[in-house]
C-alpha cells in the first residue's frame, strides 16, 4: 500500500468579494450609501495531492490562483469551500500548531525583520520554532556552505540586494527543518547566479531532508531543474497535473535542428531541403534552424537528409522550449490535448 | 513536555526587538522628550490660571472638585510621564502591516499575534521608561512643584496599575488595528480613538470634573481605567483599600478586553484577504 499524501487538497475553493468603486463624484456620493460587489473566483475546485519527499512545479500566468492557493496551504487564507488536510492538520483551523511544520517563502516579501541584523532574525526565529542551539549550528552551516550567508548575516534585511534577501529568507523557512516548504517565486526578479544557487540548494535539501516541496514560478527553468511533476492551473482551476515529461511529450509538437554549415558555398545548397511541414529559418550568416512537426517528420529522417545534402560542421536537436507549451495551454489552445 | 520558559521564550525575543528597533530613531525620542515637556508647561500654565479666581475666592488652600492647584500640577505631570510609557502604536502599525499584507508573515508563525504585537510594543515602552519617562521625569520634576506619591505602598499599587494602563491600551489599539483587515482604511477610526482616550481616560481633565451622569457612565467603561486610575492612587485620592479595590477593577478591565481582544481578532481573520504577491 503506497504511503498516504502528504498533503491533500479536495475541490478546494477561494471566492473573493471585491467592492466596485463607481466613478467620479456622483460615483463617489452612492458609494458611500450603497456599494456594489463583485465576486471573482480565485480558485475553483482544486484537487490534488502531493507526497512526501515530492518536489511539484504550480504554475501559472498571473492572477490564475497560484498565489491564493499557497496562501490557503500555509494558512493564512480560509477558503470559501472545499479541504485541505496537510501533514495531519488543517491549516486555517490548526494554524499554530500546523505552520510549525512548514516553511514558506514568498518571493515578494520577507519574514525578517526589516530593520534589525540577519542574523538576529534567525535568532529570533530559533526562539520562536524552539530549535536547539545543536540542531541551529548544524543548520547554519549548511545553510552557509550552499547559499554563502556569512558575508552578510550581520547586515540589516532593509540594505540587502534581493538576491541576498531571497538567500536569507529561504533559509529562515528552513531553519527548524519543516517537512513541508511553500515558495511562492523563490526565483523572482534574481539573476542567473542567485537562481542557480537557489535551485542546487533546494535540490539539497529535498534529498537530504526528504523535504517536501510545491513552489509557483514564472520560470520554467526552475520547473525542468527542479520538478518531476508539474501542476498548471488557469482561471482558478487546475488544467494540468501530471509529470512534466508526460506533458511535454503530449504537447510538444514541433522540434527543431539547429546546425552550423562549413561555408557559404555549402549555405547556398540550403533550398535543397525544402519540404513540406519544415520550415527553414536563417539564424546568422552560417547557423540555420529547421522546425519541424513531430507528427509528420521523422527526426532521423531529416537528419539523414540534412548531412546527405550538406556539410555540416556542427548540430542540436532540440524539444520545442517548454515556454512555448505553456504559452498555448494559457490561450486555452492545448487544454483538449492534455484532458485526452 | 513544553515549559514556560519555552512559551515566553519567543516573546521576550520580540520584547528585546522591539528595544533594539527604537533605537533606530533618535530624533523620534529627542522629540518625544520635548513634546512631553510642552504638554506639561501649557497644562501648568492652563490649571494656575483656572485655580487663580478661585484661590482668591476660596483663599489659599481653594480646591476645584476636590483638587488643590498643587495636587492638580501633580495630576498633570504625572499623567503625562506615565503616558509615555503606557502608550503604543500599535493600531497604526497593524494597520500598515494589512494593508501592506505583510501580516501575512506573522500568520505563517506559531506565535500568538496578539502577544508578539504586546511584547513589542512592550520592549518600546521598557525603552522609553528608561530612556524618555525617566528623564521627562526628572526635568519635569526639577521645574514644577511636583509632589511625592501619598506612600511607599501607594506607589508600589500604582506601578502596578500603570502596567494595566500599557495592557488596556494594548488591548484596545489591537482591537482598533484588527478593524483594518475589515475596513483597510482606519485612519478616521485611530484619531477618533486618540481623542476619546485623552479625553475618558481622565488624562486632560480629571474624572471628578465630569458631569454626575458622564461619570456615571465612565465608571462603568475601562478607559478611565488607563490615566485616572494610576493617578488617583498615586495622589492618595483613594485609600490603600479603595486603590487596591481600583487597581482589581482595573485589571479585570484588562484580562476582559484582552480576551474581547483574541475573539475579535480570530473572527476577522477569517476574512483576511491578501492581494497579489
Amino acid at each position: 500500500m503506497p504511503d498516504a499524501p502528504l498533503i491533500s487538497v479536495r475541490e478546494l475553493s477561494k471566492q473573493f468579494r471585491t467592492f466596485k468603486r463607481r466613478e467620479g463624484v456622483w460615483g463617489a456620493i452612492q458609494n458611500l450609501v450603497k456599494r456594489d460587489y463583485r465576486t471573482v473566483q480565485a480558485v475553483d475546485r482544486v484537487t490534488f495531492e502531493i507526497q512526501r519527499g515530492d518536489m511539484v512545479g504550480y504554475i501559472g500566468p498571473n492572477g490564475a490562483g497560484k498565489s491564493t492557493t499557497i496562501k490557503m496551504l500555509t494558512g493564512i487564507l480560509v477558503p470559501t469551500g472545499g479541504e485541505i488536510h496537510s501533514n495531519g492538520y488543517v491549516p486555517w483551523k490548526q494554524r499554530r500548531q500546523y505552520v510549525k511544520t512548514i516553511g514558506v517563502v514568498f518571493g515578494q516579501r520577507t519574514q525578517l525583520w526589516w530593520d534589525i541584523a540577519v542574523i538576529e532574525s534567525f535568532k529570533l526565529l530559533r526562539k520562536i520554532y524552539d530549535v536547539p542551539q545543536r540542531d541551529y549550528d548544524e543548520r547554519m552551516e549548511l545553510f552557509n556552505a550552499v547559499l554563502k550567508l556569512n558575508d552578510y548575516l550581520h547586515t540589516p534585511v532593509r540594505k540587502l540586494s534581493l538576491g541576498e534577501r531571497m538567500r536569507c529568507d529561504l533559509a529562515a523557512a528552513l531553519l527548524h527543518n519543516p517537512p513541508i516548504l511553500f515558495l511562492d517565486e523563490p526565483t523572482i526578479g534574481l539573476d542567473v547566479v542567485a537562481k542557480d544557487h537557489i535551485r542546487q540548494f533546494l535540490k539539497e535539501i529535498n534529498q537530504r531532508y526528504r523535504t517536501t516541496v510545491l513552489l509557483t514560478t514564472h520560470d520554467l527553468d526552475d520547473i525542468e531543474e527542479l520538478c518531476k511533476r508539474i501542476m498548471i492551473i488557469d482561471h482558478g482551476r487546475l488544467l494540468y497535473d501530471g509529470p512534466l515529461a508526460l506533458l511535454k511529450q503530449k504537447l510538444l509538437r514541433t522540434k527543431q535542428v539547429k546546425f552550423v554549415v562549413k561555408d557559404s558555398e555549402q549555405a547556398a545548397r540550403i533550398a535543397v531541403l525544402e519540404k513540406d511541414g519544415r520550415k527553414i529559418e536563417a539564424v546568422d550568416h552560417l547557423t540555420y534552424r529547421i522546425v519541424f512537426d513531430r507528427a509528420e517528420v521523422s527526426t532521423a529522417e531529416l537528419l539523414r537528409q540534412i548531412l546527405a545534402e550538406v556539410e555540416v560542421r556542427d548540430l542540436l536537436i532540440e524539444d520545442e522550449p517548454i515556454e512555448e507549451i505553456v504559452k498555448r495551454i494559457y490561450a486555452g489552445e492545448a487544454l483538449k490535448e492534455v484532458s485526452a | 513536555m513544553i515549559t514556560l520558559a519555552q512559551t515566553i521564550a519567543p516573546y521576550l525575543e520580540f520584547t528585546r526587538v522591539g528595544f533594539v528597533n527604537i533605537l533606530a530613531f533618535r530624533l523620534r525620542y529627542w522629540t518625544g522628550i520635548i513634546t512631553y515637556l510642552i504638554n506639561v508647561t501649557v497644562y501648568y500654565f492652563i490649571w494656575k490660571a483656572v485655580y487663580g479666581p478661585a484661590a482668591r475666592s476660596l483663599g489659599a488652600g481653594g480646591t476645584i472638585a476636590g483638587y488643590d492647584l498643587g495636587q492638580m500640577i501633580t495630576y498633570v505631570a504625572v499623567g503625562w510621564i506615565i503616558r509615555s510609557f503606557y502608550w503604543n502604536t500599535i493600531d497604526q502599525e497593524m494597520a500598515y502591516e494589512v494593508l501592506e499584507g505583510k501580516i501575512a508573515m506573522e500568520l505563517i508563525k506559531p506565535i500568538s499575534v496578539q502577544w508578539m504585537w504586546f511584547s513589542r510594543a512592550m520592549g518600546e515602552s521598557a525603552f522609553r521608561l528608561g530612556m524618555l519617562t525617566l528623564p521627562t521625569a526628572v526635568v519635569i520634576t526639577l521645574l514644577f512643584p511636583v509632589r511625592m506619591p501619598a506612600s511607599v505602598a501607594h506607589f508600589a499599587l500604582f506601578a502596578a496599575a500603570v502596567l494595566g494602563s500599557f495592557f488596556l491600551m494594548g488591548a484596545i489599539n489591537f482591537m482598533i488595528g484588527t478593524c483594518a483587515i475589515r475596513l483597510k482604511s482606519i485612519l478616521a477610526l485611530i484619531r477618533a480613538k486618540y481623542w476619546l482616550i485623552e479625553l475618558l481616560s481622565g488624562l486632560l481633565i480629571p474624572v471628578a470634573f465630569f458631569p454626575a451622569p458622564v461619570r456615571a457612565v465612565m465608571a462603568w467603561l475601562p478607559f478611565q481605567h488607563v490615566a485616572s486610575t494610576p493617578l488617583q492612587i498615586y495622589l492618595g485620592k483613594l485609600t490603600l483599600g479603595g486603590a487596591a479595590l481600583a487597581l482589581t477593577t482595573q485589571w479585570v478591565w484588562v484580562v476582559a478586553l484582552v480576551w474581547l481582544a483574541d475573539r475579535w481578532w480570530r473572527a476577522s481573520v477569517k476574512k483576511i484577504t491578501i492581494h497579489g504577491g
